[in-house]
């Protein structure tokens, strides 16, 4: 089967540096055509309950903005995809911006995806993101007004990051042809598109490939890793049969208390490398359609 | 004349949202501009207003508490005789009825406390539309009361277990909630503050609260000198000074949580060199950060008050110099609340006893001739479990093992 260009998304510093490390290497491994990883953040309410248990595990092991930059270097080193860095406008603005963006610059990534700075208000970042010779991706959605998007375009960005659905990350998406239109026009207009949330499994990521530039899979290689690590035994895939968490409501969906944040504190080795194994495998199966073969 | 849509508040404010939800903000937006302009609007909100939340709520001299002073007479406006026991309901009806108007079946908030779930709670009861209410676990424990009268009216409580499981994850899941459900769901924000028009429109709502004093006072051909209303989000406050925001007089002094003290890093005092400018659930203000800019953990006795961020226009007037600031502790706010149940018979919310606090020292500072205006933001009855606790612990204590002996 044939490989299609994916934009894997990843946690950094979960559960600690040294296995995020080791996934961003297993996606790139994978063949992933962008990677794109997200600085946690204690209240990242444009993204799901996979993503923000993930961010708060990071946080509670002691994630630190500046530790965040310092595996970018590392990562962006050795790939020979761009990375993208994923993160909230608290990080940004309380760093300023302009040093944020210089120290992202820094770090060898290609460029930022800020969801909650759109730009209309996004206290400089377009114009220090382009000083610093950094791709910024507006986000939109296919229900955006037609003026607003006119505005955008207006603005020639390099890129577009497109939320396929309505709501946050980590609920199925469900391709409606109206969206995949969107995505044609878009892509008409010369823009890089990006897109995805909710995108989990093969035969979605075939389904949109033609549409994109790449294909965004977020919550589901957290959901991979964070199973992998929270039950080492049991056989891990991106198949479609990983059951998770509805779209409305946090009641138990979420709730993986204090406890599993301290279970996962200490990472032993071969869980890494297990859990890691995991993520290489769904990745694997999203990118080329072969390899999963856990079950 | 101050316009009733800004935006931005001085560099505070604005609307920093993920895309989707750009949409229904700018609908938000004009609805209640029309609203605003609309008599039939109007009248309905008179007449729930009227009828529902019980207004005017009277404003009480507390003369006994004046006279052992020997300062500054001593006002009390009781919004906590409002339905359902505090300010919140004044919003809480505003946007319901804007939500009606807007065609929406569904309505959503985000509670701490539990006073503004309950007032929404109420009103989606009254006017027939489907609630539901987004909690933090840790909150639902220590208000589990109000959890009790939510359901009773009929919404589903739903209960927040990510982050740190207060009032700023609820704040989270209801964002969540309405990134998937706009179409047919208002968000009914709690204080004045979120992602434009959130913060003028609440402010609008609550105004009810500063307008009726100041009529109230005009009738008793008084001015005020000075108005005291504690701080949370700033709902409560901002609807009190709303009046006088463009004029030099009276002081308006805010109060903000001053919990175990400053020094214990146990508080949740914003202004004042405590917070940090930045940005989270869709607005630009201060907030308790850290320097990565990560939400810090507050603390305060009264649950209203325990929120990393304060309301932007609050934040501007703060830096500007109109409204001044100052903390109550814990420990002062229970005297304050213990000084006005012996003395004037009323039992303030815990929330509102930081203002009474501030109150009662700045009226000695001042003369007889002088005028103090507290907000009662809510009345005291829903904090039954925490005050007593506080402060009768052994006989509260005893009561309860007597109640579970004798279930
Ligand atoms: C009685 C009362 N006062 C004050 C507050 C604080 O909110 P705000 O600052 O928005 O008035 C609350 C919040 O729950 C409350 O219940």
């Amino acid at each position: 089967m044939s490989t299609v260009p994916i934009m894997a998304h990843m946690v950094s510093h979960y559960p600690d540096r040294e296995t995020s490390l080791a996934v961003a290497r297993a996606l790139l491994d994978a063949g992933v055509a962008y990677l794109e990883v997200q600085f946690p953040f204690s209240d990242p309410s444009a993204d799901g309950p996979v993503i923000q248990q993930a961010s708060t595990v990071a946080l509670a092991n002691g994630f630190k903005v500046e530790d965040g930059f310092e595996l970018l270097a590392e990562i962006t080193a050795e790939a020979e995809v761009p990375v993208y860095l994923m993160t909230y406008a608290s990080l940004v603005v309380s760093r300023g911006v302009e040093a944020f963006c210089r120290a992202a610059a820094e770090a060898g990534v290609a460029g930022l995806i800020v969801p909650d700075l759109p730009f209309d208000y996004d206290e400089g970042l377009y114009a220090a993101g382009s000083a610093a010779g950094l791709d910024v991706v507006p986000v939109v959605v296919a229900t955006i007004a037609e003026k607003r998007l006119a505005e955008i375009l207006a603005r020639r960005p390099q890129s577009l990051y497109v939320a396929l659905r309505s709501g946050i990350t980590g609920s199925e998406t469900v391709l409606d042809s109206a969206s995949l239109e969107f995505l044609d026009r878009l892509r008409a207009d010369g823009c890089r598109v990006f897109g995805g949330f909710g995108v989990r499994r093969r035969e979605q990521v075939e389904e949109l490939a033609p549409h994109l530039d790449a294909v965004v899979v977020g919550s589901q290689l957290v959901r991979t890793l964070s199973s992998a690590l929270e039950n080492p035994d049991e056989p891990q895939s991106a198949a479609p049969g990983v059951e998770v968490v509805g779209s409305r409501g946090a009641n138990g969906a979420n709730g993986r208390g204090s406890e599993s944040t301290e279970a996962i504190r200490a990472v032993p080795p071969a869980a890494r490398a297990a859990a890691v194994g995991a993520v290489r495998a769904a990745a694997t199966e999203l990118v080329s359609g072969s390899g999963s073969g856990t079950h | 004349m101050q316009s009733r849509y800004n935006d931005y508040f001085g560099e505070f404010g604005g609307r920093y949202v993920a895309e989707v939800l750009r949409g229904p903000l700018d609908e938000l937006q004009e609805a209640f501009c029309a609203a605003l302009e609309d008599p039939e609007f109007q009248a309905d909100l008179e007449r729930v207003r009227d009828q529902f939340i019980g207004r005017p709520t009277p404003l009480l001299h507390a003369a006994n508490t004046s006279n052992e002073l020997g300062g500054a007479q001593i006002y009390v406006k009781l919004e906590g005789l409002a339905n359902t026991g505090a300010h919140k309901i004044n919003n809480a009806v505003g946007q319901a009825l804007l939500a009606k108007r807007m065609g929406k079946r569904r309505v959503i908030a985000e509670t701490g406390a539990g006073q503004h779930g309950v007032a929404t709670a109420a009103v989606c009861a009254t006017l027939g539309l489907e609630c539901t209410i987004y909690m933090g676990v840790v909150d639902r424990r220590r208000q589990r009361p109000n959890v009790f009268w939510m359901e009773l009216y009929g919404a589903q409580v739903v209960s927040v277990t990510s982050g740190a499981q207060t009032l700023k994850d609820a704040v989270n899941e209801a964002l969540r909630d309405w990134a998937a459900s706009f179409d047919d769901t208002h968000y009914l924000i709690g204080s004045a503050l979120g992602p434009s028009p959130f913060p003028d429109m609440v402010r609008e709502f609550q105004a009810v609260v500063g307008r009726e004093t100041r009529q109230q006072l005009a009738e008793r051909r008084l001015t005020p000198d000075a108005l005291v209303a504690c701080v949370g989000g700033g709902s409560n406050a901002i609807g009190f000074f709303e009046p006088y925001l463009e004029a030099t007089r009276p002081r308006l002094i805010g109060v903000e949580a001053g919990g175990r003290g400053i020094e214990t890093g146990e508080h949740a005092a914003r202004m004042l060199g405590l917070g940090r400018t930045g940005i989270l659930h869709g607005y630009k203000s201060k907030f308790l950060l850290s320097e990565d800019g990560q939400v810090a953990l507050t603390h305060s006795v009264s649950a209203g008050l325990d929120y990393p961020g304060i309301g932007p226009q609050l934040a501007h007037l703060g830096e500007a110099g109109r409204v001044e600031f100052r903390r109550a502790s814990d420990a002062h706010a229970l005297e304050a609340l213990r000084t006005f149940a012996r003395n004037e018979g009323v039992i303030f919310a815990l929330e509102s006893a930081h203002a009474a606090a501030t109150a009662l020292d700045l009226a000695p500072e001042l003369s007889p001739e002088n005028v103090i205006v507290i907000n009662m933001s809510g009345r005291g009855d829903k904090d039954l479990f925490i005050t007593a606790r506080e402060l009768e612990p052994e006989a509260w204590k005893a009561f309860l093992s007597e109640e579970e002996a004798s279930l």
